[in-house]
């Protein structure tokens, strides 16, 4: 059942045995998983894998476990939802949603990077998991760990949302609240992981956490038919998903699951904290490092790990890049809610945002097949969204008070328009 | 000529096992011409097959990222500082950048010796105001963490004041 022939630097492609090990000796470039493709291409099939279990797990030939998963093995397979309503309001034909935003056990896509990231971990044998997170990795890392048996320290930023730091804590972790930025908690938590024997997984475990990201492409591509929308707009923070994503139709297609990957993928952050749509509208292709300052503490990342990879992902597939304020973050949270009934974190603000732009400006053609990746759950990031959704309407307990509120409007029964709600 | 070149700790045996090496050159890119002729070895760790420095090689002139001034063209002049720094962690040691500023009474005291001397950090100044009544250095400190956190001690109990250099955000 294992394909994998060891890791590959991704410059210099220098090969190395499999160990918790993450950057090249030769030339300081970062490590990636090395699949035989050509034996998984005589293995693996579409048959195959649609008689498997709705998990990410129905993907396994591709994910670089030498056994079976031993922890999250329920991750994956979340809903892909044609969104219409969400269309008419873009002005869009074709229009989907990845959502995982329910996405099991923590409501965040990170489930699927940490269940192999936690599986690889046990199988080398660590007795300790840990992180650097802005929250949703927290949450996931101390949920797996706890299923795994394993102990976990989880380091984020202190000024965290109190939903993400609850959602961590409730799972017996130590979490460690570090005064400085998500890129400060990065810094001090290499340092760490220099002088103690533990896995972290998005640090000495990342090429094996981040292949857990492509089962967010399989899925799409799966979902939609075995074959990929024309465009996807997906967020970016360290940059790995958005990499991902793109690896794995590029994966399907040399496999021979999907014909002719034409995908054009959009990368969207928050304008508080846009390294790498800077470098993209700059023309550069390295990341100028920033002080991250948005509501969309998930995404704040000034000096994305994976920044290079994303650009090269976005002009290797012809796509575009843009960013959204705080305020159009709030109304892509408030619009997806009221056209398609989910309710998503900041980070979802920000890709419906984008994906509104990038419509208008007529970089995404509005009769081609676009598909947004939602990442989060939006119950993790309720202050952002307090004051700006306004408040319920407090009355005695007598009809004649509930007379007094309702507009005449409202007393007809009729449907309100779908535009009057927005 | 003497312009230093911090030589990161992986590369270190490649250059005669030293973490300084003075170079010479007037920009970045000579620098790093006169130093993979002298230790041939370095050549092929800094630049790619196109003799591009290599991707995830950070080089700083005087801490500031050369990317931001004019790449390999940046000029440098005798005294100025040349670090070549990996992008992503992976070395085995700490090296940690902080500023100490020392009270009125301990400036003429050789502190910065006394560290060296006493625990296992290699000590690099970056940069320095000393004055009769004022003096401040910004020190790079390499070593392993035990020890580090040893000489971070020490100073601190004497009375020098000891804060995180902000900008060296490596990741």
């Amino acid at each position: 059942m294992n394909y994998v022939k060891g890791l590959k630097c991704r410059e210099c492609k220098r090969e190395y045995p499999i160990k918790p090990i993450h950057v090249c000796e030769f030339c300081f470039g970062p490590l990636e998983v090395n699949y035989d493709h050509e034996k998984i291409k005589g293995n693996l099939t579409r048959e195959k894998i649609e008689g498997r279990p709705k998990t990410m797990w129905r993907y396994r030939e591709l994910l670089p476990l030498d056994g079976e998963p031993t922890v999250g093995r329920n991750v994956g397979f979340t809903p892909l939802v044609r969104a219409d309503r969400l269309a008419k309001v873009f002005g869009v034909k074709d229009l989907y949603l990845k959502n995982d935003s329910v996405n099991h056990p923590t409501l965040s896509f990170k489930d699927r990077v940490v269940s192999v990231a936690v599986s690889k971990a046990k199988e080398f044998g660590f007795k300790v998991v840990s992180c650097a997170s802005t929250g949703n990795l927290a949450n996931s890392v101390a949920a797996l760990a706890a299923e795994g048996e394993l102990e976990s320290f989880i380091f984020v930023p202190h000024d965290l949302e109190q939903g993400k730091i609850l959602g961590t804590l409730i799972y017996g972790t130590n979490l460690i609240g570090v005064k400085g930025s998500y890129d400060e908690v990065n810094r001090l938590c290499s340092e760490v992981a220099e002088n103690y024997r533990w896995a972290f997984v998005n640090i000495n475990l990342r090429p094996f956490y981040a292949e857990g990201s492509k089962t967010f492409g399989f899925e799409i591509a799966e979902q939609m038919g075995w074959k990929v929308p024309q465009h996807v707009v997906v967020p970016m923070a360290g940059g790995a998903l958005i990499t991902k994503i793109w690896k794995g139709f590029k994966e399907l297609e040399e496999i021979g699951l999907l014909d002719d990957v034409q995908t054009r993928i959009h990368g969207a952050q928050a304008s508080g904290s846009n390294p790498i749509i800077s470098a993209f509208k700059e023309g550069i292709d390295w990341i100028k490092p920033q002080k991250p300052k948005t509501i969309a503490k998930s995404l704040a990342i000034g000096n994305p790990a994976d920044g290079f990879y994303a650009l090269k992902t976005i002009r290797e597939s012809g796509g575009s890049a843009e960013d959204v304020s705080d305020e159009e973050i709030i109304e892509g949270m408030k619009l997806l809610a009221r056209t398609e009934g989910i309710f998503t974190e900041t980070a979802g603000g920000v890709t419906v945002g984008v994906a509104k732009k990038l419509i208008d400006k007529g970089i995404i053609p509005r009769d081609e097949s676009i598909l947004l990746s939602i990442t989060g759950n939006g119950l993790k990031t309720q202050e952002a969204i307090q004051d700006k959704v306004g408040h319920p309407l407090i009355i005695e307990a007598k009809f004649s008070e509930f007379e007094k509120i309702v507009t005449p409007q409202q007393k007809r029964f009729e449907e309100v328009p779908l535009q009057a709600a927005i | 000529m003497g312009v230093r070149v911090r030589i990161p700790t992986p590369l270190k045996k490649l250059a005669g096992e030293q973490d300084i090496v003075l170079a010479d050159g007037n920009s970045v890119g000579e620098v790093i011409q006169w130093l993979t002729e002298t230790y041939p070895g370095l050549k092929e760790r800094l630049r790619d097959e196109q003799g591009e420095v290599r991707r995830f090689i950070n080089i700083y002139v005087n801490d500031e990222d050369i990317r931001f001034i004019r790449n390999l063209e940046t000029p440098v002049k005798e005294g100025d500082q040349i670090s070549i720094i990996p992008a992503i962690a992976g070395g085995s040691s700490l090296r940690k950048r902080v500023t100490l500023t020392f009270p009125p009474e301990k400036i003429k005291e050789p502190i910065i010796y006394n560290i060296g001397h006493r625990f296992k950090v290699v000590t690099n100044i970056r940069s320095a105001n000393v004055t009769e009544n004022v003096g401040w250095v910004t020190l790079e400190i390499d070593g392993e963490e035990g020890e580090y956190l040893k000489a971070i001690n020490y100073l601190k109990e004497i009375g020098v004041k000891v804060e995180p250099v902000e900008k060296d955000v490596i990741v």
